[in-house]
């Protein structure tokens, strides 16, 4: 971790919102990121993810993409139909084999970044904040 | 036998096209014989009521009063002379005046729509029953006019989400109604589920793609229901004996569930229509590496959280 992140790190408390159906997950990274000192909000369903996203009350947002019913895709074609898309900061934080093209897709259409999981807890934390800062 | 009666003959038989011409003017409001009596008098001709009777074997009664509704309805007219005598107005025109008489039945339904509701409710209810079942009502609805009038007033009734599951053979039924219209200014989450596996059908391809699913399942029986809010479901009932389209309506909540339910694992388990075959077949890769990386990365952060708690443990054991 660079020397900026840990002092960023130290001194902001960030709102984090995580969207994903993996229980086991959310809990896990909650505990993790509430351990340093952030405040994190679970969806555990895209539907329910989305209506906080529209809610607008986090500086940044986890989004998985494989979830039943209403996934990722669902979520961010609904806040691209609204306009709200580039106004919110989103990591596509996903476990699906996807493509490059496809992760590079998501990014022209507004999304900040992405993570592929399975990944380090220092280079995750790193990519919150630097997005939430961004 | 007479020259008309030669003809005729000819003409409605099982293998002239006038039989087929004859079951479609059914759909312009005429009867099956008075569409014959006009048939015969545009392919013939000038002709007596009388002529008419005796070729196209009608009882005379009955003629005469085919004649008197088709001239009113303005597809006939009369010659004056002693006989009588009857000619067709020109198919063209005919068909635009048996159009522009439905489109005015269906203006003064419209305009008589408000005195009935006036009417009603100046009769007070007799004998309410407050408690009236309010759900597990079922209603079925035979032919495709009657069926399109529930789907168009669900649609337009739906404010949360309207499920569509069917094929496309299904669905060219609706084609030319305001069936995909609806659909499409629905303010409602729209899913499509399609057993269709080449391109969107017709009526669906102004529908954006991301609303559309095909099933994979290639076994599957085919059925076709329409969800709304998950509160009403229409399901289509295939009977080859019958001619005519049926469905049922019903709001019961258990079988809304139940269609909710097997909706819901399909549309799972497909994929868009837009999605090229490489990402099909990576989605159906998906349960197994899909779920090792999760797994991976749930072990990466719990490894994080045991060292620290460990460490936290540790530091407390020595403050102590």
């Amino acid at each position: 971790m660079t020397e900026s992140n840990k002092q960023k790190e130290a001194t902001t408390s960030l709102k984090i919102l995580i969207v994903d159906d993996n229980e086991q997950i959310t809990k896990m990274l909650t505990t993790f990121l509430e351990l340093k000192q952030h405040i994190c909000t679970v969806a555990n369903d895209g539907k329910e993810g989305l209506e906080l996203i529209k809610e607008n009350s986090n500086d940044v947002v986890l989004l998985d993409l494989a979830m039943p019913e209403f996934d990722g895709y669902a979520v961010i074609n609904d806040l691209e139909d609204n306009n709200l898309l580039k106004d919110r900061k989103i990591i596509v934080f996903t476990a699906s084999t996807i493509t490059q093209d496809e992760l590079d897709k998501l990014v022209d259409r507004g999304v900040n970044s992405y993570i592929l999981k399975p990944i380090d807890i220092d280079t995750l934390l790193s990519k919150i904040i630097e997005t939430a800062n961004s | 036998m007479t020259a008309t009666e030669t003809i005729d003959e000819g003409m409605f038989q099982s293998d002239n096209p006038i039989i087929e011409l004859n079951r479609m003017l059914v759909n312009y409001d005429l009867t099956p014989n008075q569409s014959k009596v006009y048939l015969f008098l545009s392919k013939i001709g000038v002709k007596t009521a009388s002529e008419v009777s005796k070729a196209l074997k009608i009882p005379r009664t009955e003629t005469y009063h085919l004649l008197s509704t088709l001239q009113q309805k303005g597809i006939i007219f009369s010659i004056f002379g002693k006989p009588t005598k009857f000619n067709a107005v020109g198919i063209e025109e005919s068909l635009s005046i048996l159009v522009n008489n439905e489109k005015n039945r269906i203006t003064e339904l419209e305009v008589g729509k408000v005195s009935i509701i006036k009417l009603w409710n100046i009769i007070p209810k007799y004998g309410s029953n407050e408690n009236e079942a309010q759900d597990n009502k079922f209603q079925s609805l035979q032919g495709r006019n009657s069926i399109l009038v529930k789907l168009e007033q669900m649609i337009k009734e739906s404010k949360e989400n309207i499920l569509v599951l069917g094929t496309d053979e299904d669905f060219k039924k609706f084609y030319f109604t305001e069936f995909s219209e609806l659909l499409i200014k629905t303010k409602s989450d729209l899913k499509i589920l399609l057993d269709h596996s080449g391109d969107i059908p017709p009526i669906f391809e102004n529908i954006p793609p991301k609303k559309i699913k095909k099933i994979d399942d290639k076994n599957r029986e085919d059925f076709c229901f329409i969800i709304k809010d998950d509160s009403e479901v229409i399901f289509f009932i295939s009977n080859n004996q019958v001619k005519d389209m049926l469905a049922v309506w019903t709001d019961s909540k258990t079988f809304v569930t139940t269609l909710r339910s097997l909706f819901s694992l399909m549309w799972r388990k497909s994929h868009f229509v837009n999605e090229t075959g490489e990402e099909s077949i990576l989605g159906a890769e998906i349960t197994f590496e899909h779920r090792l990386r999760e797994i991976e990365q749930e072990k990466i952060i719990l490894n994080y959280l045991q060292e620290n708690f460990e460490r936290v443990e540790i530091l407390g054991g020595n403050k102590k």
